[in-house]
């Protein structure tokens, strides 16, 4: 029943979220000259939406499969890819003298994402293909460690781009970093790749769950382990590349989100999955919402309010956790 | 239709014919046991005993499927694992490890229908009757902790949560490695009755087990590992014996009859070493 309540109110959330998206704008709330709704703030809740619905869903899934409730999209190192790739195409740009089109730092953003993938599954692809252990530590911490460590390289190259940029590149580098929906106007590629990761795992979303108890006892239960851990790493990486494609790094999302479903009995993956989806989705919109309002006509950085809501609103469910106690 | 879970259908044959287990699984790791041959059939009750490291949860694994075979072959039905869907061999044999991980947080129901529920929301493999899971978590003493996080139980109420996750997957065959460990004397009486109901529906039951008296009282057949290399199989009256008991766990151990029951006792430390 409890459930059922939860997934309602998500969706609520995630339909109010996208009314207000739509009615907010630099000038205060309201209705906007439909050039301005249509052209400027529907593609920008369409592009929140989606990038936070991949975010989530990515983070579900990377938690379900490193089996740690900590993990989120950003482990994967995909997303570090994704921001080389970005303030990559920037950094040459600058230095060509170029304009630069937004298309044009979304297209680096994927290709870093791809190459960051492909680069994990090199490093991954025979020990998940080897034979189903036994043991306690199973494939789960190799992922993690890979993921991490194509992150960190990721992270050291964007410091070194950082360092070598020019202070008029610096500024747009920095907020790309941040997480920026504006001009984020191809939202397109967000929902293409989150109807695809969906459509990868959702109808054996049952077989996550199995797996997050262990892979040898997932594979008595007929789990194809190696197959179901690799599909799911690519959802996780086509979402997670395509939601920072789209919006840049916004953090956070992937985390939370599921996180607070669970705590509010959102367990089983075949409900969790949407449900991050939606909660993500919403939880993203809401939040560039305020960041277009709060200081208006000043824009902040989505992923830097996102953080200034989620964490106060996280630690509160955290210490309010009302379930499962033992003598209650 | 048994007391225990729902459905049991036709009976359950598990055969092992000159099986070689490898520690570490490939060629470069260490022989667990010779070979070893034996036929199981519905209704019986086998236990696996052996020190540490002899093999026992790797034996268990073996015929789960889930640990690599050096030599012989394991059939189940007549059918060769490998010859198995192994969505289908869900519903003849069920996997009880050692070891469970708890990463999120999940309710005590959660978690004991977790195997059940296999096969499409349309065609359910297993029937989802709730008044049977109610049944079995009440009989596991579990019915007031059913709606708690595993994590925050103790571990014998994780183990008869293991147990119930493992009776409720509705499979005849039940590989249980260690389920009794962390119960208490009652819980562990609770165990077998449960384990003896199941093989009385015409399923069978091998489980490893380190309390010796325990095992007797489980057990109608016995599986004996000796950790160097030996392996012997058998009925219980006959492989279950205060002298290879002591010969294989290189301790004085005594067997006295008890109600008609063996138990098995070993002297105090100082006498052993004197011994």
């Amino acid at each position: 029943m409890q459930i059922r309540h939860a997934l309602v109110l998500t969706a609520l959330v995630a339909v109010g979220a996208c009314g207000l998206g739509v009615l907010a704008g630099s000038t205060g709330i309201g209705a906007a000259s439909p050039e301005i709704f249509w052209q400027i703030r529907v593609p920008r809740v369409l592009a929140g939406f989606g990038a936070g619905a991949a975010l989530a869903l990515a983070g579900a899934l990377m938690q379900l499969l490193t089996r740690n409730a900590l993990a989120d999209p950003y482990v994967l190192g995909v997303a570090g890819g994704a921001s080389v790739g970005a303030l990559g195409t920037l950094l040459l740009a600058g230095s060509a003298g170029g304009s630069l089109s937004e298309w044009r730092i979304a297209g680096g953003a994927a290709a870093g994402a791809f190459l960051a993938a492909v680069l994990l599954f090199a490093l991954l692809g025979r020990r998940l293909a080897g034979p189903t252990s036994t043991a306690r530590e199973d494939s789960s911490t190799a992922l993690l460690l890979a993921g991490v460590m194509i992150g960190s390289g990721c992270s050291a190259i964007v410091s070194l781009i950082l360092s070598l940029a020019d202070q008029g590149q610096l500024r747009g580098m920095v907020f790309w970093l941040l997480g920026d929906l504006n001009g984020a106007a191809h939202w397109e590629i967000a929902w293409m790749a989150l109807a695809l990761a969906l459509a990868i795992v959702w109808p054996s979303a049952r077989q996550l769950d199995w797996l997050a108890r262990g892979d040898a006892w997932a594979a008595t239960l007929g789990v194809p382990v190696a197959r179901r851990r690799l599909l799911t790493l690519l959802a996780a990486a086509v979402a997670t590349g395509a939601a920072v494609a789209t919006a840049g790094a916004i953090g956070f999302v992937g985390l939370v989100v599921p996180h607070a479903l669970r705590l509010l009995g959102v367990r089983a993956a075949v409900l969790l999955l949407p449900a991050s989806a939606l909660g993500g989705g919403a939880f993203v919109v809401l939040v560039d919402a305020a960041a277009r309002t709060v200081v208006a006509p000043v824009q902040l950085p989505v992923g830097v309010l996102a953080a200034a809501i989620g964490v106060p609103a996280f630690i509160a469910m955290l210490l309010h956790r009302p379930a499962m106690r033992r003598g209650e | 239709m048994s007391a225990v879970v729902a459905e049991r259908t036709t009976g359950i044959a598990l055969e092992i014919a000159g099986l070689r287990l490898r520690a570490g699984g490939g060629p470069r790791g260490r022989d667990l046991f010779g070979t070893l041959t034996l036929r199981i059939a519905g209704g019986e009750r086998w236990v696996v005993i052996g020190p540490n490291g002899a093999g026992k949860s790797s034996l268990l694994a073996a015929i789960a499927g889930v640990f690599p075979i050096a030599a012989g072959q394991v059939s189940i039905d007549g059918r060769t694992l490998a010859d198995w869907p192994a969505e289908a061999l869900a519903g003849r044999r069920a996997w009880s490890p050692q070891f469970w991980s708890d990463p999120f947080p999940a309710t005590v129901r959660e978690t004991a229908v977790l195997a059940r529920e296999r096969g499409a929301w349309w065609a359910p493999a297993v029937p989802r009757d709730t008044a049977a899971v109610d049944r079995l978590l009440e009989r596991l003493d579990l019915d007031r902790l059913a709606d708690l996080d595993v994590r925050a139980l103790s571990g014998g109420e994780r183990q008869r949560v293991a147990i119930a996750t493992a009776l409720l997957q509705g499979a005849p065959l039940l590989l249980l490695d260690e389920p009794a460990s962390h119960l208490d004397p009652a819980h562990q009486r609770l165990l077998l009755g449960l384990l003896a109901e199941h093989a009385r529906g015409g399923g069978c039951v091998l489980a490893s087990l380190h309390d010796l008296n325990l095992a007797w009282d489980l057990a109608d057949h016995c599986i004996v590992l000796d950790g160097k290399g030996g392996a012997v199989a058998g009925r219980r009256d006959d492989v279950l014996t205060a002298e290879r008991m002591s010969r294989v766990f290189e301790v004085a151990i005594e067997s006295v009859e008890v109600h008609g029951a063996r138990r098995f006792v070993s002297g105090p430390q100082e006498a052993a070493s004197d011994a």
